[in-house]
């Protein structure tokens, strides 16, 4: 990386979150789901998937009602609004509407919108639907937000890169509140992509596991409401202390076999949070449960967290509902943060015979006892995308 | 250009160097439809269209294996940052590695892989309901393996990292003109945060081949559309990038659209160019519209 002098970051409080998975229509379901192990998967009902290999997912069964609009939206924004219905019932948005930003990841956008648009009768709203951004100028709509908003499409580590991009809005000036976080829906055409790609499971996902053989897709979409770090004595779930993102430069649909961008975020995050490998507490890994992703993030875990890799807890979410895309890291952040809060780390589901290629210190088979201060946070992505959080968990 | 390039570089990169705050455009490099450079550009891009909504931009042929499957979008990438380095007079090895960012915009240059896709899928579907293709589970056909990750924005953004070796800080921004103010603002931060030594900022819009859906959406887009691909070269600088949220847009981003038409994404970067040409040295305020909100970069 740059040999130059850096600056550290302010860190940004994350104030509230909100959240709807396969597990429920909010946070605490959400929470309860990855304690208890629930599972997420189930075959999906609301598109044909009998031609796929596989047609198990992490599917949302039922979503809450919506107030009434006058486009009901595609699934990716029914969605977003579900999850910022859940965070605006857990914090209010207390800033004028030119200084409030909204900032999502997402891997497919609208794309679903692309099939109505191309089919019979499609109507020009459905093709407008069809970019990428349109969910989050759905959801800056409904907010009534109008700051900057910016959508992030780093595949699945867009999530992680949302919220670092809305922790500098905040360090600018150039918003007082971000929404920010990341969504992404189950439809054919994601689940037609990586059927053709065979990187589908017919088993159970198991990140780090022996005999893990790839990963099943889920859908879901997390919200958190982010401020400037300079309201002493408010509630808040924590912090964000450094982020970074990186390409690998390797391959469009394989990780970098050496891990280096990944390595590279993941330094350039602990840099930019001015800490220290000994300051880690926690690491959610990207784990998806692909053969090659989980070895080589583990490697790189060791590389960057030298001796210390093998005494800090890590686990991965993605076996509990599937690999959620452009909401898998900010679920994951969010996770990271209850798990401070309520000093419990979920283990991670489907992983029962650590694979010794794999070597950490895995919470395996139920949740474990400890309250992680300082959580370290990694997302990968199709197309060489890399990115790492590192957060703090606690409220003032 | 080298020549201030490598000082920049070397004084950035420096251990001892205290980060520069300031930042400067040192290139920018123009390819649309109305050919290469801003010099190609008409005075009067709705009256050089012609009626024609579309202005198409080539499909760059680039040597080698990895470039056989990659759309038109990746390869148009690729070709933008090739013409920024040769008109820079810059090598490939000293923009290698990890101290150059690369913040990638476009507001719908993943349409037309999109659209492929699923057209194909649409008509394996149509096959197996007219019993023409296997349905069992597995089988696959046409929409395939190789195409379904070029569905995706990082999939053109990684195949200018991958063909530049690019293996810094990274991000890729989904949207039209004010978007790119957003990635010019990204860049200018990583830059004087330290974060990175040099950043790229480079757009690429495609419309041909999504033509009939544009004809459909023309409440969001104005004609004439016109496909470009546009990299810009921003390093440490003298000047200080402020970002706002201004109401009107500035000179350049009206100049931008009557020069060259509508290049989503891509007009703040033709808007830069041409106040290079036009000599601007200091203070350039560069604007963008997107969906109803304008955002603004005021190096001064």
């Amino acid at each position: 990386m740059s040999g130059a002098t850096r600056l550290r970051a302010e860190p940004v409080a994350l104030v509230a979150a909100g959240a709807v998975t396969p597990f429920g229509t909010d946070l605490d379901a959400f929470w309860s789901g990855l304690i208890t192990g629930s599972d997420g998967i189930s075959m999906i009902e609301r598109f044909p998937v009998d031609d796929l290999r596989v047609g198990r997912g992490g599917e949302i069964k039922k979503l809450r009602p919506l107030p009434p609009t006058r486009h009901t939206g595609c699934r990716a924004t029914q969605l977003l609004l579900a999850a910022a219905q859940d965070l605006l019932a857990r914090a209010d948005i207390s800033a004028v509407p030119e200084r409030v930003a909204v900032v999502l990841g997402t891997a497919l956008g609208g794309v679903e919108q692309l099939e109505r648009a191309l089919a019979r009768g499609g109507r020009p709203r459905h093709a407008a639907g069809a970019l990428y951004d349109s969910p989050a100028h759905a959801l800056a709509r409904r907010l009534g937000a109008r700051g900057p908003v910016l959508t992030v499409s780093t595949a699945c580590a867009a999530g992680a890169t949302a919220l670092g991009i809305g922790a500098d809005l905040l360090r600018d000036g150039a918003a007082d509140v971000v929404i920010a976080g990341g969504y992404d829906g189950l439809c054919r055409f994601v689940m037609r992509g990586f059927d053709a790609l065979r990187s589908l499971t017919r088993e159970r996902v198991r990140p780090f596991d022996r005999r893990r053989s790839g990963l099943l897709l889920g859908e879901a979409a997390a919200l958190v409401l982010m401020t400037r770090d300079d309201r002493k004595g408010e509630p808040r779930l924590g912090r964000l202390l450094g982020h970074a993102s990186a390409s690998d430069g390797s391959h469009i649909a394989a990780p970098d076999p050496s891990g280096r961008g990944l390595e590279f975020a993941v330094r350039a995050a602990l840099d930019e949070a001015a800490v220290t490998p000994a300051d880690v507490d926690f690491v959610s890994a990207h784990g998806t449960g692909t053969p090659l992703n989980d070895r080589i993030e583990a490697e790189v875990l060791r590389r960057t967290l030298g001796h210390r890799a093998s005494a800090i807890p890590v686990n991965s979410i993605k076996g509990a509902f599937g690999h959620s895309m452009g909401a898998a890291a900010a679920l994951e952040a969010i996770m990271c943060l209850l798990a401070s809060r309520e000093g419990v780390v979920p283990h991670t589901r489907g992983l029962e015979e650590p694979d010794p290629a794999c070597d950490l210190d895995h919470v395996v088979g139920s949740p474990r006892a400890t309250r992680p201060r300082i959580s370290l946070s990694t997302s990968l992505g199709l197309g060489g995308c890399n990115a790492a959080l590192v957060l703090e968990g606690g409220e003032t | 250009m080298t020549a201030s390039l490598e000082a920049r570089s070397a004084a950035a990169g420096s251990a001892n160097a205290t980060p520069p705050t300031g930042t400067a455009v040192e290139a920018v490099a123009v390819l649309t439809g109305w050919g290469h450079g801003i010099r190609a550009l008409p005075a009067d891009a709705a009256r050089a269209a012609a009626g024609r909504a579309v202005i198409p931009l080539f499909r760059p042929v680039l040597e080698g294996e990895r470039f056989r499957r990659a759309t038109r979008e990746c390869l148009l990438g690729v070709a933008a940052v090739d013409a920024l380095l040769r008109e820079s007079g810059i090598t490939r090895d000293m923009i290698r590695g990890s101290a150059t960012a690369l913040i990638y915009v476009t507001g719908a240059g993943y349409g037309a892989s999109n659209q492929a896709f699923v057209v194909a899928e649409s008509l394996r579907q149509a096959r197996i309901e007219g019993g023409l293709t296997d349905k069992r589970p597995g089988s696959v056909a046409s929409s395939g393996t190789l195409h379904f990750p070029y569905t995706a924005p990082s999939a053109m953004a990684g195949e200018v990292a991958i063909e530049f070796g690019l293996t810094g800080p990274y991000g890729i921004l989904i949207g039209g003109a004010a978007t790119t103010i957003d990635a010019l603002w990204q860049a200018t931060r990583l830059l004087a945060g330290g974060r990175c030594e040099r950043a790229l900022v480079l757009a690429v819009e495609t419309f041909e081949e999504c033509a009939a859906l544009y004809a459909r959406g023309r409440w969001l887009v104005r004609r004439p559309l016109v496909e470009a691909a546009v990299c810009a070269l921003l390093v440490p600088g003298a000047l200080r990038a402020r970002y706002d949220a201004p109401r009107t847009p500035s000179t350049l981003e009206t100049l931008a659209r009557v020069r060259a038409g509508e290049t989503l994404a891509c007009a703040p970067l033709i808007a830069l160019a041409l106040a290079r040409d036009g000599g601007a040295a200091g203070s350039v305020s560069v604007t963008g519209e997107w969906r109803g909100r304008r955002a603004g970069l005021h190096w001064q």
